[in-house]
């Protein structure tokens, strides 16, 4: 039954259910961790070789509790009473058969595995690289190379935010409660969606050996999906994703420049991935009620961009009212500056340019690149392009990747020439 | 995100350190490097050699030529460099603000806008 995979993509796959039955037992989430990876190293490099086993999920289980047992053994003198947990647990009890688990329990240990990984202790940059490692099952010299570090670095960021759930004392465990299984659930999806733009910010790097992070966070988050069906900002979050990623093809130049969306050529969006984000996100809407969540209206947001033929045939009234619910559900600065654009293609430059100061009062946006950009843009939309000018030169100062600063400076050019002819 | 982050110094200052002293600042500097190495966000520290070191090299011809140099117009030179890699501005400031001498000599704080994807 397994025997037309790609091992990679069945270890990977997995690795959470390994983990996470390791972790329902033992607890002890940096023992469990590095065991569950050797046991998947040891698969990696003898499966190939001798075959994958009838039971592949087993045999990692297997393999990773006599790592587990073996570290403990080591440790003996050192930490007596974690080893007589370990140590009089019955292996048997630890291999309950694949072909019967329960696969309610598999859900509540993968889940559990996630909540840990984006664990309140932890900043953001480690909750990525520990749910890329142990929920992923990419190892930590990938996660080094997709995040451009030396996986020296990653190593001691992993192994850090290992130390950190361990001194805490938040549970390894799906909270009970409905507000804070809410909270935590809200961290995790927050933690794919920065894995997501990590990959799609990405414009250079060698594919081959960088991973590809958006197309893992999407996987990571139909597999969110597999355990919480019901869930419609998990539903969103993977619209969200789906509908983004459609655009890839279109968003960058053969040179490698940056194409805003209103210059794309849509003919090259994938509308495989079209129709699937909008069928998901029509389906969150529909099942979300009242209380629409942020997801639910970013990947609505991201629908009516994505079913419009051109720019011009877009339905701007709606976006605007979209992101005038987001701000209220969600405010954020840079929701806050696509609501503005909106406004402009609705009320015209004027207004945008109005709605625009309002934004600028706030200090925490006040310098920012993409604000002075939004202003460029609406003061080119008005005609004023010495201003417009000016103020692109002045956001392509302040950008913070390459990509963004030539696309800036490019467009600065463009409204000089216009200002002078 | 990535930073740099520069102290700048000269001889001057450097003599003005006692001897004895010099133990106890390498090793507070060195507590500091081991911190942010354990949290996965130094990726290193490097002190440059005394300006008087420092070589301009162009092409002519197609061969090296070298000259002294250079000659700074500052009286503070690059003393040392770290290259850090964080959650955001807030912490790279958090983390400049804990070097060991922060409260006498600034730390310059450089975002890293592009870097080589050949980086090891």
């Amino acid at each position: 039954m397994t025997a037309d995979r790609d091992p990679g993509d069945l270890l990977r796959e997995l690795a959470p259910q390994v983990l996470g039955a390791l972790l329902r037992r033992f607890g002890h989430f940096d023992l469990c961790e590095d065991a569950t990876q050797e046991a998947l190293l040891a698969a990696a490099l003898q499966w190939p070789r001798d075959g994958t086993p009838d039971n592949p999920r087993g045999w990692l289980i297997t393999v990773a509790a006599r790592r587990l047992m073996d570290a403990a053994r080591s440790e003996q003198s050192r930490r007596r009473r974690e080893d007589q947990v370990a140590v009089a647990t019955p292996q048997s009890e630890l291999l309950s058969p694949a072909a019967d688990a329960d696969p309610g329990q598999d859900r509540d240990d993968s889940l559990a595995l996630l909540f840990g990984c984006c664990h309140p202790a932890l900043s953001a940059p480690s909750q990525i690289a520990l749910t890329l490692r142990a929920v992923g099952g990419l190892t930590t010299a990938q996660i080094a190379a997709a995040f451009l570090v030396p996986e020296a670095t990653m190593a001691q960021r992993i192994s850090r935010a290992k130390q950190a759930i361990k001194a805490s004392d938040v549970p390894l465990s799906v909270p009970a409660s409905e507000a804070e299984r809410g909270d935590r659930l809200r961290a995790v999806l927050h933690v794919l969606y920065l894995i997501f733009n990590e990959g799609y910010a990405a414009t250079q790097g060698d594919q081959l050996t960088r991973p590809d992070l958006s197309g893992e966070s999407i996987r990571l988050a139909r597999w969110l999906r597999r355990l919480l069906p019901d869930d419609p900002e998990v539903a969103a979050l993977l619209a969200l994703m789906l509908l983004t990623e459609a655009r890839r093809p279109a968003r960058t130049s053969p040179g490698g420049e940056l194409v805003p969306l209103a210059e794309q050529d849509r003919g090259r969006w994938d509308q495989a991935l079209i129709a699937e984000g909008v069928a998901l996100v029509t389906g969150a809407l529909a099942a979300g009620g009242k209380a629409v969540g942020p997801y639910q209206l970013q990947a609505a947001i991201a629908a009516v961009h994505d079913e419009a033929k051109d720019v011009d045939a877009t339905d701007w009234p709606q976006i605007l009212a979209l992101y005038d619910l987001l701000d209220r559900v969600a405010p954020n600065p840079v929701s806050s500056l696509s609501r503005v654009v909106a406004v402009a293609r609705v009320r015209g430059p004027a207004a945008g340019l109005d709605a625009l100061a309002e934004l600028e009062s706030d200090r925490r946006v006040a310098g920012y690149h993409r604000l002075l950009a939004t202003r460029a843009h609406l003061l080119g939309l008005a005609g004023q392009h010495g201003p417009a000018a000016s103020a692109y030169r002045e956001a392509a100062r302040r950008a913070t990747s390459v990509p963004e600063r030539r696309y800036l400076s490019r467009m600065a050019a463009q409204q000089a020439a216009q200002a002078a002819g | 995100m990535k930073y740099l982050m520069l102290i700048y110094g000269n001889q001057e200052k450097w003599d003005s350190i006692l001897a004895e002293e010099w133990p106890g600042a390498i090793a507070k500097q060195e507590a500091f490097n081991r911190k942010y190495s354990d949290t996965g966000e130094l990726i290193g520290a490097y002190g440059l050699a005394d300006a008087v070191n420092a070589r301009l090299v162009r092409r002519q011809d197609g061969a090296p030529a070298v000259t002294d140099g250079p000659y700074l117009e500052t009286k503070e030179y690059i003393a040392s460099l770290y290259l850090v890699d964080c959650e955001n501005a807030e912490r790279a400031e958090q983390i400049a603000a804990d070097m060991p001498w922060a409260d006498q000599e600034p730390t310059e704080v450089w975002p890293i806008l592009h870097e080589s994807p050949t980086n090891p």
